[in-house]
Parts: C-alpha cells; structure tokens; sequence
C-alpha cells in the first residue's frame, strides 16, 4: 500500500521535475519550433472563424494532402484578435483562416499580420482581396435574418423584412445578436448601421433602440441562429448561410430573410500571422485554401458560404448575392473603425445592465 | 546490554507563551543528576512543570535554556527520534491501526530488524509484559490495563537508554493501578534501564522510586529517597503533598545536634530538625497522623469527629484553636472515642521534624501544561 | 552517532535542529502559497492600483455600470438564500424525517450529483426543460416562461450549489445532542417551539456558513451567466468579454477587484462562523438516535418538497443524458451517438484527455499538499501558521476568474526575483509546456483547500502523543507521517483526493483564460460548444465529464480506502467546498 502511494508521488515528482527541465532547456521566446522550420514543415496551428466542423473538415483535408501535423483552435472573430494581441511577442498560431475581413484590417493596424501574396490568389476578384496581401478572401456570406415563424406566428409578427421591422415592441426580448466585441458577424451588422445610417451615432442610436428586443448578446455570431431554431426567440441577425446550416440540421421552423434597406456582407479573409512560428506551412495553407477543391469543402459540412474562387462550385443552398440588396461594405474603413466602435457598443448599447 | 545510560539535567529553562501572549515560566532553572539505572520520579501537583520537563528530556520541547546531557553528551540538540528514549504515554498512544505486534515491532523495524529475529524480540518482549498470544489483536479490543502494557511493551522493545512515563497509570482504575505499578518496578529492575517517571500521585512514586523528585512552581522542592521525602521534608509544602500532616508552628526553644526543642501545645519535645534552625525562631513542625497517638500522654484534647475507615479510625481532635489529624491503627484493642470525648494524646517525639519557620503555604500555579498544546515558542 | 559540539554558545542559540523533513514540508507550503497564491493575486491588485484604471473603477461604481455590481451582489443575495434554504430542506428530510432508507439514498445522491458535474450542464438543461420553448414549460405546462437573467440564474444556481449547505447542515443536524431535544420537550415544549428555539438557534452557524459559501460561489460563477444570463448582466460575464473578446487585462483587473472584495469580505464573517459551528459539533456528542419528526402533515409538505427539487435535479441530468443521445434534444429526439463519437474520437479527444491528464496529476499534488499544511497547521508550532492557512484556503475565498486573471498578469513573462530567473513565461501556447503547467498549479490552488481542510479537521481527532510515540520510537518526521498520520487520516486524504479531482475537472471560471492551443479544458469545450449553441456535442461532453470523475472516485476508493460507512460519510461530510 504505501509502497504504491510512494510509486504515485515519485511520478508526479518525477513529471514536475520534466516539466522544469523542458522549460529551461527552451528558451522562453520560443525558439525551438523556429527551428525546425528550414526542412518540411511537420507542423501547423490554425486560428479558424467559421463553424467547428468546418474547421475540421478543412485541417483533415490539409493534413492529408500535405502529411502535415494540423491543429486548429477555434476562436470567435473578435476572440481571435485578442488573443492575437495577447500572444503578439510568441504568437500561438501561423495562419488565421476564416472571419470577416475587417477583423484582418483591425489586426493588421496592429502589425499582427504579415503579408503574403498567394500565387493561387490572382482567381479572387480584386475586391475580394486586400492588394498588399494582408489578407485574402476565401469566402462570402451575406448578412440576413434568421426567424423562427412558429414563434413569429405566436406573437403575430411578420418575418421581418427590414432593419426597421427588429424595432416592433412586439419583438421585446425576442431577438438575438452576438457581442460585436467577440463576434465578426455581430460587428459586420453594427458596421452595417453605420452605413446604412450614414454615421456612428446613428448606429449606435438604432442599436440601443434594438437594446430592448434583445434577449442576449451571444460570444459566438452563429449561436443566435440555433436559438432561433430552438424557439428561445424569434428572429436571429445572422450570416445568411448560418441559418440554412441549422434549416439542415433539423430547424425546420427557421426561414431565411433579408433587409431590403441593404444589407452587409463578409469576406472571409485567410492571413499570414506575422512571426508566425510555422511560416512554410502557413503559406502552404494559404496557397490550398485559395484552391477550387478547398473552398468545395465548406458545402460537405453544411458551410454554404460563397467561394472566392471562381472555378469552385457554388452550392445551390448558397445565397445568390444578386437578389439581395448590399450596402457599400467598406473592409478597410470598418476595420479601422473596429477597436472604437465596439468601446462605444459596449459603453452605450450592452453596458446598459437590465434591473 | 550496555552499562544503564546516566542522565543529568543542567540548569534547564522552558518559557511558554499562550494564545493569549502571556509568558509562562513552566520549568525554572532546573538540574539534577540521575545515576544510570536508577528510577526517578518527577512529582507534583499539576502546573508544576514535571510533564515539560519529562517532555525536554524527550525531544518534545525545546529548553528555552539550559542542557541535557546523556552520558555526559549533550543531546538538547538531537530531535526526538535520535534520542533513544522509549516513552510511555498516559493516552497509551497506540497506533490504532497497527496490530499489538506491529505495535511493538515498529521501532525494532526502524531500526532494521526483521523476520525471526524481530519475530522473537517481539515475543519476548510481550512475555515480558504478560501479553503473550495477544500479538494479533487490535488495541481497540483490549483492555485499559493491557494497552499500557502494550504501549510498555512497544517502549522497552527498542532498548532505550532511557524510559520515560507521563503518568501511565492515571486513566487506570485503582486496583489496576496498583498492580501495574508493581509489575513497572519489577521489569525496570530486571531490565536495569534508567527510568523517568511523572506522576501525581504521591503513592505510586513511593512505590516504585529509587529517588522522587517533588517539583512546584517549575522548582525541584525536594529530592530523597522515599523515605527522606516523607520523613524529612524540606518543606510545609513537600510534607503537605506527600501523604499527610500537621502543621505546629512553634518557638525553638533550645537547639543542637540537629534536633530542637519546641513546646507542642504543651508538650515538651525535642524533636529532628532542618539544619540552620535557630533558637527564638517560630518553626513549623510537622507531625503526621499517625505518629500522633489517641489515648496516651499528658495533654488533653476534644475528640472533633471520629470516622471508622476499617484497619483504622480517623480522629479530629481540638487542642485549644488548632485541629490535629491523627489517626488509630490500633482502634481494636482501644475501642473509638466519640465526638466530644475528652481523650489524652501525644507525640512520638522521633516522628515529628521541624522546619525553618516562613513555610508559605501550597502555592497553586497556573497550569502551562494545559497551555501547551496551542502555545508558541519563545525566542 | 557524533556527539554535537557542546559549547555553550551552541546551547544559547535555541533554533535546535528542527526535523529536517517539517523544514522541507514548510518550505514548500510556504513557497506554494507565495508563488501560486499570493503573487498572482498581489498581482492583479497592483494592477488595478495604476492611474489608468481610475476611470475604470469609477466607470463601474458609478450608475449606468454600477448596477453590474448591484446586479451580481443581488444575485448573490438570491441564490444564497433559496440554495440555503434547499440545502436545509434536504438535511432536516435526510435527518430527522422516517423515510425509506431508499428514498433517503435518492434524495442524498440527487443532493450530491451537482458537486460532481461540469458548471453548466444544469443551465443547458434548464434552457431545454423550461426554456421559451421548454420541453416542461411549453410543452406539458403550456406556459412561456422567460427563464434568461434573474429567473433562471436563480433556478440554475441553486440547484448547483445547495449541496454546500445540504452537506454543512446535514452533518451539523446530526452531530446535535437528541438530549437537547429532549430536554426542551420535557420542560413542556412543543416540536415546533422546539424546533424554533433550540434546533433552529444551534444551526444557525451552520445556515450562515452555508449562505456564505454559495454567495461566494455565486459571485465567482462564470458558466451559467454566460449561458442564460440575458440582459442579467454580471461581473464574471463583463469581465470574459472583457478578456476573450478584447483583451483587456486592465479592464479585467478592475472587475477582478470588484469580485475580490466581496467575495473576501464574505469570506472573513464565513471563516467567523465556520469557527463557532466546529465547537458545536464537536462537543455535541450524540447519545442517541436523531429525534424524529413525527407530525405528519408537516413531514409530508417537506418530504414532498425535497422530492419535488430531487425529481427536479433528476429530470435536469435526465436531460442531459438525453441531449447527448439524441441529434437535436427538444425537436429531434432520433437517437444517435455522433455526440459522443465527436467527444471520444473526433475534435474532443485531445480536450477530454488533456483535462483527465492535468486534473490527474494536480489530485495528488493537491491531495500531498493538503494534508501536509494540514499537518503543519495543526500540529505546528511555528509562529505564521494562521496565516499559511488562511493564505493556502485563499484557493477558495477567492474567486477563480481572479485566479485567472492573476496568472495572466503574472506569469505571462518569466518570473524573476531580482534579476535571478525563477521559472520562465507560464501562461500562454508558449508557456512551459504549453500553459499546462500554469493550469496544473491553478488546479491545485483550486483544490489543495479540500484536503486541507478535511485533513485539519481529522488531525485534530488525533491525540499528538501517537505521532510522539513513534518519533520516540526512532522514526523521523518523515517515515512518522507515512506511516502512522497518513493511514489515520486516510479517509480525510482521500477526501481530499476526490474533492482536487472532481474540483479540477469541472474547473472553469480559473482556467478559461488559460487555455491554449496545446492544453485544452473540458469545461472550455463545454463552454465553447454552448456559446455556438451546439448543445449535443456540450451534453455529451458533460455526461462523459461525469463518468469520468465517477470512475476515478471508484478508483481512488479501491488504491486507497475501502468503502466502509464512516469513511464514506467523511468523504461527503468535506466534498463540499470549504
């Protein structure tokens, strides 16, 4: 008996004592994976926006074709950008794939990102990248309405058609968004407002007007889809193809809607992080992704947003961006408003705590 | 076996602090030398610092002054487990979860003993306290009187160079007491091993004591054999604690070779007394019970109460404004006086002793022992 | 053996060689409390102490942010009241009601499952039993009951932590002298007027010291506001948006400082009572059987009532169950185990086993070291051992966010002490080995307070004299304390053991901020997979969590103690949290 209770804490002595080891041996700007990268690169860590199985599908996919070792963590927009901020002197991750490009813009202001211009990325359409090679699209999605009409029956409400139509007291407590703190869709509609509006203080006035039909600010910009589909409330503001993936996953009640004021749209970015740790394989990633067969993927788990790529087949389940009136969406200017913007959200909108 | 270890305490100091950050003095300035082989008891009320001293001798307490020395060694500095001292608690201490035999074996394992040989010493050692066959048992299924023998047992397994008692027979009921006491003095002597013993029963230390040691106030009182304690006190409080007495304080009237004479409530008496005793000096005889005697003598006195005890009658006699105790053993031949019954009585003169006059009183000191357990160390 | 020098000066210096094993055991409790407590919480207080994070304190004093605080002290307020009242509820039906031994079991193992499970599996359930939609609400009651904010914090909340008081009060109601009863029903009083002025007087220790500890078990709550907070918005939430979604320490600080407070103050007037509720049960020896309830109509309201929230905890890990099994629980009940295959074999693997790796190797450390302060606590005699302590149960006075926040502010770069490198950079992908080791120590501070304590409180059972007796003996503190304290308290290691384990593997609000690419957390995926509103993949997540820490409980019973009667009740009489 105690010879056992000796054996177990010799162990964990023994692995404390590892783990102290390994860590003087390794410096602590972690040197020790830079080196590695002058041969194949073994390994690569992906920051990935979009849906988790996406993401899955998308890292088994790399891993076959190049045999590379591939992790992905998956973070929110806004989530990610912080914790590229918080990793910024050893960063944790090579390549940021996924997310509405603004999100991009913002990093890059901080010099989080690197650029790189893909040679596969001459098939995307100028607008749908950036020209210095910070960031390139990927993918596009439309921003739009996700209502559960056996809610919206019971309460008598229309699906709604217009940003004005979220405003009807009917809808109290019945909407969802996520924090555009955290989520890129989120922001995507705040950014929206403001040109929509024609200012911040408008937005942030039609937002606080929405305040009240909230029922809560969710961290992830798709969840609000799926609490739409489960009846918790009755209309979600969500990327449009948010809404046919829970359609598919069984929400039968959920239609799809879109304003007819206009609407904001996302480009999908993928972005070199800067000092990246696996650079090699960061590119080899960007190159894949920008490729027809890549940007197939998205459809076999339900991602039905649109590819950058024109040569990728488009999935009939995927918006058709010509019938659905867009606003001037500006990455750049959106980007660059991003860090003030959500302040001023989270001062003026969420900050007001019900009683 | 090796010579028996001596033992001498040098000017040993322990100062306390209580939760409450009083400062308690619970041993002072302390020494005494133990001859190897000998059985010592530390006695006296409770607070007297007898247990802390017992304790320093240990290894449990650290002396705030003074030293220990073992065969001439110092060992104030050893932690208990290098001390060699087998200790006897008055919890038993047994380890609960350990057989009667592993009870035992666990300080011959320590030091490395194993299969037959440590089989044997263990046997033999439980023989030695009549616990023979009991090896397998619990010590929760046995009895107040053989757990102390097992913890006895476990004590003198190791062959300590020393064995020390904090009062091992006190959660013990009267008869046990008595006997167990018997059967300590008879394995102490044949194993030889110089012993320390507290307690504060003054009968058990007379019963097994080469010397008893009548500590108060941190102070050794007295040290003597028995018989000098309790004939020769050297003071009203030793007489007092150990057994009984009356106490006569009285003028000297004449004084040599170390006996004086004092007028005992109109007895004339040349009695032994303390040595520097002077003429014209109030003394304080002691006079114990049974050296009075009811029944003969020249001086008269009120019988105050009789109680009948059996093998003998207890008196209370009135002789002016003092009470004497006395007690008859010899009630049979006599018959018992009753209360308010004039009777003649007397002093056996080679019995009584006088001491140096200002004998205080017993001091009752406060209790540091009680303190100990959430006491912090001073310095 | 070499007879030491003998000057006198040697004698005079009185720190005599104090066994060097208290020495190392000091050392390291010492050093543990410093480096893993203290320091990261020192931390984050001079953080908050900068000139910039005046306005930021101000901004959250002050109305309209003020009422974050407001909100989250009501809310503590709320469910420390009903939690408590539950827990009572369920200690006096367990104690002092006939029932059924198996009912008594039903109701006591219902009691105890919170403890056990991750920190939201019950909001998940509670979304889908009394959601807008409800399987209850709707569809059997046909009401819409809008369960985001107060009303479903509360529900939530209370079901979670009432075992803390259930525990405290069923040991405390036990441990009363029946004679007391008695004695007041001689002198003419009736139960009620018993109950009233001498059962009711002598628990209220206990019923305090409950109501504190699920305050501050509120207040550090970070899962469940996340989950179904609505607009009920909290510290704890403002301050993860504050971390997740912008990074910003300093904000996170500030709202650390605003949990800390309370949480501290609350836990002084806890310590205050805890104290006073430990003299009774240990002088109340009970000399006969619990003096039974015998008034029917009010035996039966309270047996229904126990019944009803134990259906209830049922009905909501039935839930749980069911969502793991089924495609999408609430509309689409096929059956179907892509659940778990995601969980067991699929993206969660790595999650599941670097969380049953990292919480394995913190029970231990956590389970050594408790019982080891323990042991210096209780038996020490050194001046500071109040403060090591009170510093080691910090682990639970403290909320965890703050933990999280203090390791991020303090370990995010090496440490050094005067320019000598003590460990390098430990949060972060980059962290010695990839942040695991900063979540292992966060684990252990979480933990080490259970063993602590229940070591404590056994130790103090133990007369001294039998750990005297074997240094007597020959044996060193060491081989003293391996081989006749440690079997004695096994039971209280034990419990110690069960308590890191189940502690550390439904940790959250602590290590949320650490996790990285390379270490990830359970309880994160949980987290991740509510926030993307997937909760198949959250349930199932949850059930497996649940087996898991079972699991380990049976095999820590089997390498460590057999299962008698009174070391299972040791071990649920200090599951709960200290």
């Amino acid at each position: 008996m105690s010879r056992r209770r000796a054996a177990v804490s010799i162990l964990a002595v023994a692995m404390l004592l590892a783990a102290c080891s390994t860590g003087t041996s390794n410096s602590p700007d972690a040197s020790s994976s830079g080196s590695e990268v002058a041969a194949t690169p073994e390994s690569l860590t992906v920051l990935c926006t979009p849906q988790e199985d996406w993401c899955q599908a998308m890292v088994a996919a790399f891993q076959e074709k190049t045999g590379i070792d591939t992790s992905y963590v998956r973070l929110s927009s806004g989530e990610a950008f912080a914790r590229l901020q918080a990793g910024a002197d050893a960063p944790e991750f090579s390549v940021w794939w996924g997310g509405p490009a603004d999100g991009f813009v913002a990093a890059n202001a901080e010099g989080l990102l690197e650029p790189y211009v893909s040679p596969n990325a001459e098939v995307v359409a100028a607008e749908q990248k950036d020209a210095d090679g910070v960031w390139t699209g990927v993918y596009v999605g439309a921003l739009g309405f996700c209502s559960n009409t056996t809610v919206l029956d019971e309460l008598n409400v229309d699906v709604p058609t217009s940003w004005d139509d979220l405003l009807d007291p009917a809808l109290e407590g019945q909407v969802a968004i996520a924090h555009p703190a955290s989520s890129g869709t989120a922001y995507t509609a705040l950014y929206t407002q403001v040109l929509r509006l024609g200012g911040e203080d408008e937005a942030i006035a039609y937002m606080q007007e929405l305040h009240p039909n909230i029922l809560q600010y969710t961290s992830s910009g798709a969840a609000p889809a799926e609490m739409a589909g489960r009846g918790e409330i009755g209309v979600s503001v969500v990327f449009s193809h948010d809404c046919v993936r829970n359609i598919d996953a069984g929400f039968s009640d959920l239609e799809v809607s879109f304003p007819e004021e206009g609407t904001g749209y996302e480009i999908g970015g993928v972005a070199l992080i800067a000092n990246a740790p696996e650079p090699e394989a960061a590119r080899m990633w960007i190159d894949w992704s920008l490729t027809a067969e890549a940007q197939e993927i998205g459809a076999t788990t339900a991602s039905f947003q649109l590819p950058t790529n024109p040569d990728a087949a488009v999935s009939e389940r995927s918006v058709n961006l010509d019938e659905v009136n867009l606003v001037d969406y500006d990455f750049q200017a959106a980007g660059e408003a991003r860090a003030d913007l959500t302040a001023r959200f989270e001062d003026e909108v969420a900050a007001k705590p019900a009683e | 076996m090796t010579a028996p270890a001596s033992l001498a305490l040098e000017r040993l100091t322990k100062r306390f602090r209580t939760p409450e950050s009083r400062e308690v003095l619970a041993v002072d300035d302390l020494s005494l030398e133990i001859a190897g082989g000998s059985f010592v008891t530390l006695l006296g009320p409770s607070g007297c610092g007898k247990t802390t001293t017992l304790r320093m001798i240990a290894g449990f307490e650290n002396p705030t002054s003074g030293r220990i020395l073992l065969d001439g060694t110092d060992v104030s500095r050893r932690t208990p487990d290098k001390r060699e001292m087998g200790m006897v608690f008055q919890s038993y201490a047994l380890f609960p979860h350990l057989s009667v035999f592993e009870n035992v074996a666990y300080g011959l394992r320590l030091r490395g003993r194993s299969g037959k040989d440590l089989r044997a010493a263990v046997e033999r050692t439980l023989e030695l306290v009549n616990l023979t066959g009991l090896g397998q048992r619990r010590p929760a299924e046995l009895s107040g009187g053989q757990q102390q023998r097992v913890a006895l047992a476990r004590a003198m397994a190791i062959e300590p160079r020393v064995l020390l008692f904090d009062e091992p027979l006190s959660n013990l009921d009267a008869k046990l007491r008595v006997s167990l006491r018997a059967e300590i003095r008879r394995i102490q002597q044949q194993l030889g091993i110089t012993s320390v013993y507290v307690t504060h029963d003054q009968a058990e230390a007379m019963a097994l004591s080469d010397l008893v040691v009548v500590m108060s106030a941190g102070r050794v009182e007295q040290a003597g054999t028995p018989d000098e304690i309790y004939r020769r006190p050297s003071s009203r409080f030793v007489a007092d604690f150990i057994g009984r007495a009356n106490f006569i304080d009285t003028p000297v009237l004449a004084q040599a070779d170390g006996a004086a004479e004092v007028d005992l409530l109109g007895q004339r008496l040349r009695v032994p007394a303390a040595p520097g005793l002077r003429v014209g000096e109030t003394a304080t005889v002691v006079v114990r019970p049974e050296s009075l005697r009811v029944g003969t003598g020249e001086v008269r006195a009120t019988v105050r109460s009789s109680t009948f005890l059996g093998p003998l009658v207890e008196y209370e006699l009135e002789v002016g404004d003092a009470v004497l105790v006395a007690v008859d053993p010899e009630w049979m031949g006599r018959g018992i006086h009753a209360s308010g019954a004039e009777v003649a009585w007397s002093v056996r003169p080679d019995q009584a002793y006088a001491l140096p006059p200002g004998q205080p009183a017993v001091p009752l000191p406060v209790d540091p022992d009680a303190a100990e357990p959430a006491a912090d160390e001073l310095g | 053996m070499t007879a030491p020098s003998t000057a006198p000066a040697a004698a005079r210096g009185r720190r005599r060689a104090i066994d060097p094993t208290i020495a190392i055991a000091l050392a390291v409790g010492v050093a543990f409390v410093l480096v893993a407590i203290v320091w990261p919480v020192a931390t984050m207080v001079a953080t908050s102490l900068s000139a910039d994070a005046l306005p930021i304190f101000a901004r959250y004093l002050t109305p309209p942010q003020g009422q974050i605080l407001i909100n989250t002290v009501i809310l503590g307020l709320i469910v420390a009241t009903v939690g408590t009242l539950i827990g009572f509820l369920f200690a006096y039906v367990q104690v002092r009601v006939p029932l059924p031994r198996w009912l008594k079991r039903f109701m006591h193992v219902t009691a105890l499952v919170p403890i056990v499970s991750p920190p939201f599996a019950l909001a998940l359930a509670a979304i889908i039993l009394f959601g807008r939609s409800g399987l209850i609400t709707r569809d059997v009651l046909g009401i819409q009951f809008d369960l985001y904010g107060l009303p479903g914090l509360t529900l939530v909340m209370s079901l979670s932590f009432f075992p803390v008081a259930y525990i405290t009060l069923s040991g405390l109601l036990r441990a009363l002298d029946p004679a007391l009863d008695e004695a007041a029903t001689n002198l003419g009083a009736s139960r009620w007027r018993t109950f009233r002025t001498v059962t009711l007087p002598l628990l209220l220790p206990g019923l305090a010291s409950g109501f504190l500890l699920i305050f501050v078990e509120t207040l550090a709550d970070l899962g469940n506001p996340i989950a179904l907070g609505g607009n009920y918005e909290v510290l704890t939430r403002r301050l993860y948006f504050a971390i997740i979604g912008q990074y910003d320490l300093l904000a996170g600080a500030v709202l650390g400082i605003l949990l800390l407070v309370p949480s501290l103050i609350v836990y002084f007037v806890h310590r205050h009572y805890a104290e006073r509720a430990s003299v009774i049960s240990v002088t109340g020896k009970p000399s006969g059987r619990p003096a039974e309830l015998t008034h029917r109509p009010t035996a039966f309201v309270l047996t229904a009532a126990t019944l009803l929230v134990s259906l209830l905890v049922l009905a909501m890990y039935g839930t749980i169950l069911l969502g793991a099994v089924t495609k999408l629980v609430g509309v689409d009940h096929t059956l179907t185990f892509k659940n778990f295959e995601f969980v067991l074999f699929g993206y969660g693997l790595d999650a599941v086993s670097d969380t049953v790796i990292l919480s394995a190797i913190a029970t231990p450390l956590a389970g050594l070291l408790g019982v080891v302060i323990a042991f210096l606590v209780v038996r020490g005699r050194f001046r500071g051992r109040g403060a090591l302590d009170f510093g080691a149960m910090l682990g639970v006075a403290v909320p965890g966010t703050v933990f999280g926040i203090g390791y991020l502010l303090a370990f995010n770069t090496p440490t050094e002490i005067g320019g000598l490198a003590l460990f390098p950079k430990l949060t972060g992908n980059a962290g010695l080995l990839g942040g695991a080791v900063a979540i292992v120590l966060v684990f252990i501070v979480r933990s080490t307070p259970g063993g602590l304590r229940s070591g404590a409180a056994a130790l103090q059972q133990i007369d001294p004299t039998i750990e005297e007796a074997s240094v007597s003996l020959g044996a060193d503190q060491a081989t003293t304390f391996r081989r006749v304290v440690l079997p004695l308290i096994r039971p209280a290691f034990l419990t110690g053991l069960i308590y890191s384990f189940a502690r550390s593997m439904t940790a959250i609000s602590a290590v949320i901020f650490l996790t990285t690419p390379s270490t990830r957390i359970m309880t994160q995926q949980i987290l991740n997979e509510t926030n993307a509103a997937r909760f198949g993949n959250a349930f199932a997540y949850c059930v497996i969590l649940i087996v898991i820490v079972c699991v380990a409980i049976g095999i820590l019973y089997a390498l460590i103690g057999s299962s008698t009667r009174t070391e299972r009740s040791a071990v649920s009489a200090a599951v709960g949290p200290v």
